[in-house]
């Protein structure tokens, strides 16, 4: 048949893909057990001689804007291939969209755009053209994949130089260019592999911008690869922490960086240092910082705790923060605790 | 400069089904080497000899119908046997078979020259600039990619040669004004075709398979040229020096064109006319004989001599020496070259299965 049309349907020979299964209440946590599923893996396993790049992979992700970070070597492009059906996997499996990647590895590409890291743009092609192409790649009809190649070039903003060679970009451009024949084709899916390494910090915004535009208002999840953790916090709601081929950290930005015990900044009026003593009388862990302290309480106890200490010692609190970690200290923790 | 303000729409379009994804490549990659001169230049002087070939098959056919409009150019005819002159059907078959012959040989030269201004940039320029995830991260596979690229070398080769080839034998079957035509020469028609299909498959993918090995698309060019010119050359020594049967096979353009002769059966076409110039020989000598003086061979009956060897006849009726192999030891070398090429395609290009 010359025509079909690719609906993104839930695979009904996927093992995995079944809310009520047992494998699925067993593997995925409880916070993502009530949304949809971006991707989903189970045990998956994948070695290149004697190296283990994926080391039974078990992960369930919902949709959104999820960022994957993790040091070299962590299994992270190793299992963006995995996730498009482009590697054959040692053992184990999984869905991206509903779809299985070991058995439907063609449907799974077909829903999801992917800009890799590497320039991948062969010389003497006009930018309409390149995402024109891409689109025919992707099963469209010429003269749609043309007339698309022009909408999204100028929604990634190089309307004015789809003609020009693409060998005349800019980095910044030719990221966007990457940009535009990923989505050529309408993807409920678009994987990001390092897209502002090598960027002036303006087209790094843009291409964040983009990144974000594409989650938040175009409907479209993403996976979003850096070493760089403002630019996954900049866009992504929803973190993973890859390590030696396995999943050290994963959840909402807020849930990771949120801190194990309720902590304060503090700021007071007179003496900081009898306030800090005043409080680690009462049990909290007090560090000072310059002018300000920084409070942790004690387990099960709320800010009453701060309240009473200024009326014990008669003292004016200024400034008070909760506080929470940054993506960095997660980052840290999981790779240190990983070591 | 603002970005986003253009909106964005979502695309829900039908795509094509994936038994013809490879049409894309293949498409794209034509597109591209017609953007380059030399391309346009080989392929416009590739048609030279496309219509030399018309032209001789519309002469003779022409020439069947005793047609007024050859008067001018009779003189063209002049050395030809009588029977021949007589009788031009009868030797139809022939005269087509070896004119296609001498098209393919000629258009095998060019062929080479196609697939080397076309071929070492097609896997080697994506190798050379990472494009490999440009390819395998869509929904395609390797075979398509593979498909793809080789459609490029057969839609060049097919353009330059079997098109015009079977432009040619329209041309000559419209002139001859004579059913029959399709009768005497499907064959030509036919082997045309199967040749263009074997040159396409056993060139497009050794090209393919040596642009694999290098990201310099000059150096692949330059391996396609040893692996012709020298080829021939050794081939050649071999032949001065070894003297042996399988000599050669070493030379490719050999075993492409020993494969065409088999496929459009230029043996038989050669050995009609063949008998022709030895009748044509003995008649001579008899009737020499005939006029000697002193009745010196008159009134005897002196045994005819022994039939001729191919090596006396005129150049165009003999079968060059390097031709006189059986064919499927080429048959064999070309299928051994396709087994290799398939093989270091599949090793070289191993989608992005790779640690990096």
């Amino acid at each position: 048949m010359w025509k079909e049309t690719v609906e993104p349907t839930a695979s009904p020979d996927a093992q995995y893909s079944s809310r009520d299964n047992e494998w699925f209440k067993a593997h995925v946590p409880d916070y993502a057990q009530g949304h949809p599923m971006l991707f989903d893996l189970a045990n998956l396993t994948k070695t290149y001689g004697r190296i283990t790049a994926l080391r039974d992979l078990t992960v369930a992700v919902p949709e959104g804007a999820i960022g994957l970070l993790g040091p070299n070597g962590a299994g992270k492009t190793t299992m963006i291939r995995a996730l498009m059906g482009l590697i054959r996997v040692d053992a184990g499996g999984g869905n991206v969209l509903g779809l299985d990647i070991r058995r439907r590895p063609l449907q799974v590409r077909q829903l999801v755009g992917f800009v890799p890291e590497d320039e991948c743009l062969f010389p003497g092609v006009d930018g309409v053209e390149f995402v024109a192409y891409a689109g025919e790649l992707s099963g469209m009809a010429r003269t749609d994949a043309m007339q698309r190649a022009h909408e999204v070039l100028d929604y990634v903003g190089l309307g004015e130089a789809r003609y020009r060679k693409v060998d005349s970009y800019s980095t910044g451009m030719k990221q966007r260019l990457k940009i535009a024949s990923a989505i050529v084709h309408d993807p409920r899916m678009v994987i990001l592999d390092e897209p502002t390494n090598g960027m002036d910090p303006a087209g790094r915004i843009e291409v964040l911008e983009l990144a974000r535009d594409l989650s938040r208002n175009k409907g479209m999840s993403l996976l979003f690869s850096s070493h760089l953790m403002p630019d996954v916090e900049a866009v992504c709601n929803y973190v993973l922490v890859m390590g030696r081929g396995r999943v050290l950290a994963q959840g909402s930005l807020a849930e990771l960086t949120r801190a194990d015990r309720p902590a304060f900044e503090i700021r007071v009026k007179e003496d900081a240092n009898a306030f800090g003593r005043h409080l680690a009388n009462l049990g909290c862990q007090v560090e000072t910082r310059d002018d300000s302290l920084r409070v942790e309480l004690p387990e099960g106890e709320a800010t009453a705790t701060l309240w009473r200490a200024t009326l014990d010692l008669g003292e004016q609190i200024r400034s008070l923060k909760p506080v929470r970690n940054t993506l960095e200290e997660v980052f840290l923790k999981a790779v240190e605790e990983l070591a | 400069m603002p970005i986003f303000d253009q909106g964005y729409q979502h695309w829900r379009g039908a795509v094509s089904g994936h038994a013809w994804r490879w049409l894309a490549v293949t498409r794209q990659g034509v597109r591209q080497q017609m953007r380059r001169r030399r391309t346009k230049w080989l392929i416009a002087t590739a048609f030279v000899p496309a219509l030399m070939l018309a032209a001789v098959l519309v002469f003779w056919g022409l020439l069947e119908q005793q047609s007024r409009l050859l008067e001018p150019l009779m003189f063209l005819v002049r050395g030809l046997p009588d029977e021949v002159r007589m009788g031009p059907k009868a030797y139809r078959s022939a005269v087509w078979t070896l004119a296609f012959n001498q098209f393919f040989l000629v258009e095998t030269f060019f062929t080479m020259l196609l697939v080397l201004a076309v071929g070492p940039d097609l896997v080697s320029q994506d190798l050379r600039f990472n494009a490999m995830p440009l390819y395998f991260s869509r929904p395609i596979r390797r075979v398509d990619y593979f498909l793809g690229k080789l459609g490029v070398i057969g839609c060049f080769i097919a353009a330059a040669s079997v098109a015009p080839a079977v432009v040619a034998y329209a041309l000559g079957f419209a002139f001859s004004l004579d059913v029959s035509v399709f009768r005497d020469t499907w064959r030509l028609l036919a082997g045309s075709i199967v040749f263009g299909l074997v040159i396409v498959v056993s060139a497009g993918s050794l090209m393919l398979a040596i642009s694999s090995l290098s990201r310099n698309s000059r150096l692949v060019g330059a391996v396609w040229i040893g692996l012709w010119v020298v080829g021939n050359m050794t081939a050649e020594v071999l032949e001065n020096s070894v003297r042996r049967d399988w000599c050669p096979l070493v030379s490719y353009a050999t075993n492409l064109h020993r494969l065409h002769e088999e496929a459009l059966d230029t043996a038989s076409a050669r050995q009609k006319f063949l008998a022709l110039w030895a009748a044509g020989r003995d008649t001579g000598q008899e009737a020499l004989r005939a006029s000697l003086p002193f009745g010196r061979g008159r009134g005897r009956r002196r045994p005819l001599p022994p039939p001729p060897s191919e090596d006396e006849a005129p150049l165009l009726l003999r079968t060059p020496e390097n031709l006189r192999h059986p064919w499927t030891w080429s048959a064999g070398v070309l299928g051994g070259l396709f087994v290799l090429s398939a093989w270091t395609l599949s090793t070289r290009i191993k989608s992005m299965d790779r640690l990096r």
